[in-house]
């Protein structure tokens, strides 16, 4: 097993690479992201999950061009969508991407919508700007959009303002938004985390309708392993600004190979979880980021550390077909202890 | 494709158990301690928040160092510019003047060598020329502003007959100032001529000794001779149209203008607190009918009512009208603070962590005075800075259209009022006072703004 | 939209109605005789005098009769004036003080809105930096020394230009309105845009607008349909009481510009304690002001639908 640097996918439709993102504040710098890098193909979804505070938020909005760039910075990445680098192409221009070919929805869907504009013009909007339609046409073809995502009466709907709609309807008129002009990918900043169980369930599945109907990639943002579980075709988990597992949801959930997807894993609450067996959380909290660790970020909180890893930062290691980890437990000269920690084939 | 690391065997054994989990970085601090660094940080809030306290001392010491009598005349320096200690020479007393003749020899029009004959003081300006053949006379003008531009050539202050008479001495009203002559020859029709000598002259402030004592500049004239220099009370910021002393004015003004600018706004926001904090408390009927009448009070029209409070309880003479501005501005100012507490009592009720610290058994006292009024602290804080350069403006502006204090007592309104009189010829009368209501008002209002964003709970924890 | 309209004109009626008769308690809590400073030389002429106002009457019966005079729009007879209606009076000044008044608001409001979309556009630079400092200053120099200035200025500008440039007083035409609507209006407009800047500032940080930037919208439409939409509102709620203040600011103006206006006629009244005419222009400006309040929210229920189901 060697370390490997992955070989760019060139079946991917948005190919980010080694991303590094900081923030200027009064207290100094934070980098926030640490070389992330992900990727999507077409027609499958790429989870991104980790705690609040990993950087995975951070990470699309910054390739989105949404955040703010002072106090912002994305000193090094490339960010590849049909051939272009959408980092280095100007962010102005990126408007052909954004809201077109690239669109978004975000977590709260009762703050992310105007709230003085009725919610039909807010959806027809992107086409007058992207498709150039006039604002009946537009309009019209907003209410239809509005229609795919199983909103009852569309057109009366659609000539409402936001906060005559509930969450989850709310939600739905995000994604009529986002899907409008028939984007190649869609992101998913934790669209649900905001929403109860049951309406949670709802959006998740016109997600995958639309996603078998359309063929667009998906990039879903979430903290909770369920949704994983439910929708990724593959998973990258992050924690401190890195990447420190990737690879396809059943890799990553049956073989999982960091110790903190092991943590992650533990700490879900299951149906045989009683008084008498408890909770287990993951102890400690993450790292902070004004001054990130010399060596692995979840060194403080592995319980199965080792000297190396106060002062080292461990590289990725391939530990199956697709299937990466940086964690130096699979370095070549590691212990092999009998955990369930999965190393892959020997060399 | 880089090559993995080689690393020593020891490097791979297990990591000390009881190792550190990570510091946390920063020390906690309360909100209070949190919000005045933050405060400190803003340099603009914290620099206005020491020009305020160095008012506030100057207000109170001032008078007390600065011993003028606001309301005492200094006749003999009416609205005087702010200047260095003026000071007086002692002359012996003044004695009538022969003047000049002399023959014309001369032709034109317009005479020359136009000379002070003698030191020119406050006693006498004595002036002398060449005279001008077939001139039937002169005219002397003096003017306080420099003829040259428009010709104006001022006041005319005598008139000479006779060609010879080259002479003339003005006693008119001199004061310690520069005065611009000119002499004008009258033709033999008695007529000026366009032509004119110009002179300018600086006259020096003298008295006689017996002057001085009389007024009172020194106490034992036996001690003055001719030639001395004795010094006049000293007016560093001038005198205002009456001769009152701008200084002590502006100091006695701070106490009237600051006593109701900060008084008022400190009753009406505590009345305000009150009410409000009853009204969110009870809720239900009683907060509805409460905040009705609120709403009624507010409705009044401020600046009418306040001149009708002031009408109404302040019409005695002799009285300085502050008390009743003062209950004007409490009666009237109240309710805007009454609604800002309500709405956020009623906004902190339904925060997570009221409900939560009920359910771990406080009371209702405990609620208040550990959450509720902390909370609000901030908002009444930044609301009574703000009111008070909002009651300043108010009470400078009813000073000023003569429904404020009355006169003689100073405040900075009624002296901006007096002050607009002589703008033109005197502008320090209303620059001193306009110029420090501004400055008092922006100190406040950029301390209101610091405070507002130190305050913010938002913002609490960023660096 | 509609029930809500007449509640708010409901509320109005009582609020004049308050006003009304808490001037009346204050006037005649008022020490002293209203006639005593009058000409009312011999006895006879007094009492007819009284007669004439009213005075020998019970307060309560005078109350009635000021609330039916209000309520039939007849403000009685001034006091020092005896042969001039306070209708009259109202009716001839009134128009100048209000036109003055809504120029004034106009102006404050356009320039306020503006000024503060300026300042958040140029953030940090130097438009913003320029605007924000004269802001400071309007909110700082009281208007009284606005007025005296500008009319200095003024002077001096027509005196090296040799013409007349803008009256420096008086009223009639367009070019007298000019200077004291644009004086009368610092204060606020200076208000407004600090306003307009902080509300554009957290608008522009706000999630909805992320939405629109993530949507690929151009900047343009961005800031006009999103942003400057959404942060009129604080400002427009705040116009009402903003209309109260330059109201009352609009008697200084009328003072120091010789304008022939209400707020003049006012003061003076109070000055010679005229009380009809006090009373008369206190319920006047009242109603006016309670009126102008209820338009605003109005326009604001026009402007935020999520008012309108209220």
């Amino acid at each position: 097993m060697t370390s490997a640097k992955r070989a760019t996918d060139d079946d991917a439709v948005l190919d980010v690479t080694d991303l590094h993102v900081e923030f200027d504040t009064h207290g100094g710098v934070v980098k926030a992201v640490r070389g992330a890098s992900f990727s999507v193909g077409s027609g499958k979804t790429l989870a991104i999950v980790g705690e609040s505070g990993c950087g995975k938020s951070v990470s699309v909005q910054s390739i989105m061009g949404l955040v703010p760039m002072p106090p912002g910075r994305i000193t090094s990445g490339v960010a590849r969508f049909d051939g272009v680098d959408i980092i280095r192409q100007k962010i102005v221009n990126g408007e052909d991407v954004r809201g077109n070919r690239i669109g978004m929805i975000f977590q709260d869907p009762m703050s992310a919508l105007n709230p003085t504009m009725r919610v039909g013009d807010q959806i027809a909007e992107t086409l007058q700007v992207h498709r150039g339609l006039s604002k009946r046409e537009a309009f019209a073809r907003a209410v239809e959009v509005l229609a795919m995502t199983h909103i009852p009466e569309a057109e009366a709907r659609a000539k409402q303002y936001p906060f005559a709609f509930s969450g989850g309807m709310l939600q739905r008129a995000m994604v009529a938004m986002a899907i409008a002009c028939e984007p190649d990918v869609l992101i998913a900043d934790e669209p649900t985390t905001a929403l109860d169980v049951t309406i949670q369930a709802q959006i998740l599945n016109l997600l995958e309708e639309l996603q078998s109907k359309t063929g667009m990639a998906i990039v879903l943002i979430t903290h909770d392993l369920a949704v994983v579980a439910r929708m990724a075709d593959s998973v990258s988990v992050m924690y401190a600004g890195e990447i420190v597992e990737s690879g396809s949801v059943d890799d990553v959930f049956y073989r999982s190979a960091h110790p903190y997807t092991l943590g992650l894993k533990a700490a879900m609450p299951r149906h045989t979880t009683s008084r008498a067996t408890g909770l287990q959380p993951i102890e400690g909290a993450p790292p902070d980021l004004f001054h990130p660790p010399a060596g692995c970020g979840y060194f403080a909180r592995c319980p199965r550390a080792m000297r190396l890893c106060e002062s080292q930062g461990p590289v990725r290691f391939e530990v199956g077909h697709e299937h990466h980890a940086m964690c130096w437990l699979h370095h070549p000269d590691a212990p092999r202890g009998a955990d369930d920690l999965h190393r892959g084939a020997p060399e | 494709m880089s090559e993995t690391p080689r690393f020593s065997a020891a490097d791979f054994e297990a990591a000390a158990v009881d190792r550190q989990l990570q510091a946390v970085s920063r020390p906690s601090l309360s909100y209070w301690q949190d919000s005045w660094r933050r405060l400190k940080q803003n340099r603009r809030a914290f620099a206005s928040l020491g020009m305020l306290v160095a008012l506030g001392v100057l207000t109170l010491a001032g008078p007390f160092v600065w011993r003028l009598d606001p309301a005492a005349q200094d006749v003999n320096q009416i609205s005087q510019a702010p200047s260095f200690p003026p000071s007086a020479l002692i002359v012996d007393p003044y004695t009538a003047w022969s003047g000049v003749t002399a023959e014309p020899t001369r032709m034109g029009d317009v005479v020359t060598g136009l000379h002070l004959a003698e030191a020119a003081t406050t006693q006498a300006v004595r002036l002398a020329w060449e005279p001008v053949v077939g001139a039937a006379g002169y005219v002397v003008y003096r003017s306080v502003y420099d003829q040259a531009p428009d010709r104006a050539l001022g006041l005319p202050v005598g008139e000479v007959v006779g060609a010879d008479r080259v002479s003339f001495e003005d006693r008119l009203d001199l004061e310690p100032r520069r005065y611009w002559y000119a002499v004008v020859v009258m033709d033999e029709n008695r007529a000026e001529v366009e032509n004119y000598a110009a002179l300018v002259v600086d006259a020096v402030r003298t008295v006689s000794v017996e002057e001085a004592g009389l007024r009172g500049w020194v106490q034992d004239v036996s001690t003055l001779t001719p030639g001395d220099r004795i010094g006049l009370p000293y007016h560093p910021l001038g005198t205002d149209y009456l001769g009152r002393d701008m200084l002590a004015r502006l100091l006695y003004g701070a106490r009237v203008s600051l006593f109701i600018g900060v008084v008022a706004p400190l009753l009406f926001v505590l009345a305000g607190v009150v009410y409000g904090s009853a009204a969110g408390f009870m809720g239900g009927r009683v907060d509805q009918v409460l905040m009705r009448f609120a709403d009624f009070v507010i409705a009044l029209p401020f600046l009418l009512f306040m001149i009708l409070f002031k009408v109404t309880f302040g019409i005695g003479p002799g009285e300085s009208g502050v008390f009743p501005m003062l209950v004007a501005l409490v009666l009237l100012g109240w309710p805007s603070t009454a609604r800002l507490v309500r709405g956020q009592i009623l906004q902190i009720r339904q925060e997570g962590y009221v409900s939560a610290s009920q359910l771990l058994g406080a009371r209702t006292g405990y609620l208040v005075f550990r959450h509720m009024i902390p909370q609000t602290m901030g908002v009444i804080l930044v609301t009574l800075t703000f009111a008070v350069p909002s009651a300043i403006f108010t009470e400078a502006f009813l000073s000023f259209i003569g429904m404020g204090v009355a006169p003689p007592t100073p405040s900075w309104g009624s002296m901006a009022n007096e002050g607009i009189r002589t703008m033109l010829s005197h502008p320090h009368e209303l620059l001193f006072p306009a110029v420090i209501i501004s400055v008092t008002v922006l100190a406040f209002n950029l301390l209101g703004d610091g405070l507002r964003d130190a305050l913010d709970v938002r913002m609490r924890g960023s660096e | 939209m509609l029930a809500y309209t007449f509640k708010r004109i409901l509320q109005g009626i009582i609020t004049v109605w308050f006003i009304a008769t808490v001037t009346f308690i204050a006037m005649h809590a008022v020490p002293g005789d209203p006639l005593a400073n009058e000409r009312a030389t011999t006895e006879q002429i007094r009492l007819n005098l009284e007669q004439r106002y009213g005075l020998d009457r019970p307060v309560s019966e005078q109350y009635l009769v000021f609330i039916g005079g209000i309520l039939r729009g007849d403000f009685g007879i001034s006091f020092t004036q005896e042969n001039r209606r306070v209708n009259d009076i109202i009716r001839e000044n009134f128009p100048v003080s209000a036109t003055l008044g809504i120029l004034a608001v106009t102006f404050a409001a356009l320039g306020g809105i503006l000024m503060g979309a300026l300042t958040a556009l140029f953030r940090n630079r130097l438009p913003d930096f320029v605007i924000m400092f004269l802001v400071i200053l309007g909110i700082s120099v009281p208007s009284f020394v606005v007025a005296a200035l500008s009319q200095l200025v003024l002077v001096d500008i027509n005196a090296s230009l040799g013409f007349s440039l803008l009256p420096v007083a008086g009223w009639g035409t367009l070019r007298h309105m000019i200077v004291p609507s644009m004086v009368l209006g610092l204060g606020t407009m200076a208000y407004l845009t600090r306003l307009m800047r902080s509300s554009m500032l957290e608008i522009t940080s706000s999630d909805f607008i992320r939405t629109a930037r993530a949507k690929g919208l151009p900047p343009a439409r961005i800031f006009l349909k999103h942003q400057l939409r959404n942060a009129i509102l604080p400002v427009v709620t705040v116009l009402g009481p903003a209309i109260a203040a330059i109201t009352t600011g609009g008697f200084v103006v009328e003072l120091v510009f010789a304008i022939p206006g209400l707020g003049r006629y006012f003061v003076e009244a109070v000055q010679q304690l005229d009380y009809t005419v006090i009373m008369g222009t206190t319920v006047f400006y009242g109603a006016f002001l309670v009126s102008m309040v209820i338009v605003v929210d109005l326009l604001y229920g026009w402007i935020d639908p999520r008012v309108r189901l209220e």
